[in-house]
């Protein structure tokens, strides 16, 4: 494509160093303040359970908002249409999913000292094989997840940047800052960088918005041209476009709920209140983020049109180039932007990146290697291993799989699986070991099995599939196996509400 | 103590009320002219479907707020004790 890019020269670099520089800052000052942190898994990867609204609220906003929110989606939008739309009512979904379990859970966290969601689960099951399966979902998950982020970053810099900084040389820089600040200050170097990333985002996508509008034409404009030249991307989504509809809300609302750095975020509010006022907030953030990437989707549709799938994946970068062209000021808000993007798609990868040590740490390590380990030697083998797979993950990086929507439901997928142990057996007393187990291990395979072999059921996304087999096994082996009076008892003491 | 607390999942009307409201967020209940009526650009069932998601959004609010008290009153006499 031949086309001139704006960002080619040295400010485009400039702004990433920047960013780079204040992301370590926060780092080395978060250590400087906190260096005690070193001997605590609470304080290390919890934030000393301290976190309160307005920084909770940016740091779930960057683990479910990425930087793949602003690169990813408006692709997809300029793809499917209006059937798209979809991405905003499903980010909703997550908060009706939280009240499924979030009340209850923080008051378990509260009460049990909880660093991990799987600590939860050795709490509730008492059985090792239910808390290592898990954690290996999560495991694996988190580490699709980190893979995604990468990629991400990746193809951010060298997207926006037109290929002046090379994608390795992108990735690495940005991966060796994280580690650094992650390493330093734990929970609170990334629920402050967050905070700083989750501003620098909106500002940079609602300048991209207003761009794209004064340039290219709002809505009406689009809605013309596609009246014109595709009126089935301002259809009404029918029957497969339907079902996946609802296959996304629930898959993406449950799933993005019970994604592990999530949960472990519900361990870090400072209070209940706090808890419910970020999520408060959360609910109102799909307008703001996933609808406004969207109509710059739709915009797109109008300014290029006939783009192929893989040219189509390039279309921020390519609006972006195109609006700075027109102005100073345009120009200096879409390097905001495009720093606004990398610095999202790192605050979720670093969240991601310290769930995963946390993961090691406690439920790997620390309960099953060496349980008389002091909690400094678990914190640091968590941070080795964290470091370890972040290197495996950066070589995987090096060639990135097709499209990003693939990998993001595969991870979904497996992680969508410890949803019913979660969720259930917070509630019900009589849900048995076993039966969460089998449950678990099966709903994994089968949709794995499902995805790999491409086999796929009346439109639902596999990951679906899983879960309802996961769910039916749960509670019909719960039912036939039927838990002993001892064991509902200390069920009913653990969950004691 | 434990009178006073209320967990969103054990209230059947939030879930009824939130039931209607996934029910509305699905554009399964739309007649094909909406797709044809345009409204600043936005097809009209689209419209619909905003607006609906606009609701969900308003009523988690409000479910957040006022029907999940669960350690919030301990927490803030704790608060004040500490003062």
């Amino acid at each position: 494509m031949d086309m001139e890019l704006a960002f080619s020269g040295w400010s485009g670099i400039l702004i990433l160093v920047i960013y780079g520089f204040i992301m370590l800052g926060v780092g080395i000052v978060t250590y400087l303040r906190n260096k005690g942190i070193h001997q605590s898994l609470e304080e290390y990867y919890l934030g000393g359970r301290g976190l309160g609204v307005m920084v909770l609220f940016f740091t779930f906003f960057a683990t479910q908002y990425s930087g793949n929110t602003v690169v990813g989606y408006p692709p997809s939008a300029y793809r499917q249409g209006f059937e798209y739309l979809v991405s905003v009512p499903f980010f909703i979904m997550i908060i009706v999913a939280y009240l499924l379990f979030a009340p209850r859970l923080y008051s378990m966290g509260k009460k049990y000292k909880l660093v991990t969601p799987a600590q939860w689960f050795e709490k509730r099951f008492k059985s090792k094989a239910v808390t290592i399966l898990a954690s290996f979902l999560m495991l694996y998950g988190l580490g699709n997840y980190l893979l995604e982020q990468l990629v991400a970053i990746g193809q951010g810099v060298d997207g926006l940047t037109g290929g002046t900084v090379p994608y390795q040389v992108g990735v690495i820089f940005f991966v060796v800052i994280m580690i650094i600040y992650g390493w330093l200050g734990g929970m609170r170097s990334v629920a402050y960088t967050d905070t700083m990333q989750g501003i620098a985002l909106l500002l940079g996508v609602f300048m991209l918005l207003i761009g794209s509008i004064v340039y290219f034409g709002g809505l009406p404009t689009s809605a013309d041209y596609m009246q014109a030249y595709s009126p089935e991307k301002l259809g009404i989504p029918e029957g497969p476009g339907l079902v996946n509809w609802f296959g996304m809300l629930v898959l993406i609302g449950i799933g993005a709920a019970v994604y592990p750095h999530a949960i472990q975020r519900i361990f870090a509010a400072k209070s209940e209140r706090a808890l419910k006022q970020s999520f408060s907030r959360m609910a109102w953030m799909p307008f703001l983020t996933a609808g406004v990437v969207f109509i710059i989707g739709i915009i797109g549709i109008n300014a290029y049109p006939d783009l192929s799938t893989g040219e189509s994946e390039q279309l921020v970068g390519m609006m972006a180039s195109a609006i700075a062209n027109q102005n100073a000021l345009f120009y200096w808000a879409m390097i905001l932007l495009f720093g606004g993007v990398i610095a999202a798609i790192v605050s979720t990868a670093d969240s991601v990146l310290l769930t995963f040590s946390s993961i090691v740490s406690n439920d790997l390590y620390g309960s099953y290697i060496n349980p008389e380990a002091s909690e400094q030697k678990k914190l640091l083998v968590g941070k080795l291993v964290g470091v370890a797979a972040v290197g495996i993950l950066v070589w995987v990086a090096w060639y990135p799989p097709g499209t990003l929507y693939q990998i993001f439901v595969l991870k979904f997928e497996l992680l969508i699986q410890i949803a019913p142990a979660l969720i259930l057996g917070l509630y019900w007393n009589r849900l048995h070991t076993k039966a969460v187990f089998a449950g678990m291990l099966t709903g994994t395979i089968a949709a794995s099995v499902m995805t790999l072999a491409g086999i796929s059921f009346l439109g639902l996304a596999n990951g679906l599939w899983g879960l309802l087999l996961n769910l039916i096994i749960c509670v019909v082996g719960s039912m036939v196996m039927s838990v002993s009076v001892m064991e509902e008892k200390e069920a009913k003491q653990v969950i004691g509400m | 103590m434990n009178k006073a607390t209320k967990e969103p999942i054990k209230n059947v009307k939030v879930w009824i009320i939130l039931g209607v409201l996934f029910a509305m967020i699905n554009p399964w209940y739309f007649p094909q002219s909406f797709e044809e009526i345009l409204i600043y650009g936005i097809p009209l069932w689209a419209v619909v479907i905003i607006i609906a998601s606009l609701l969900l959004s308003a009523y988690l609010s409000y479910v957040l707020k006022y029907h999940w008290v669960i350690e919030e009153e301990q927490e803030e006499a704790e608060t004040k004790g500490e003062k």
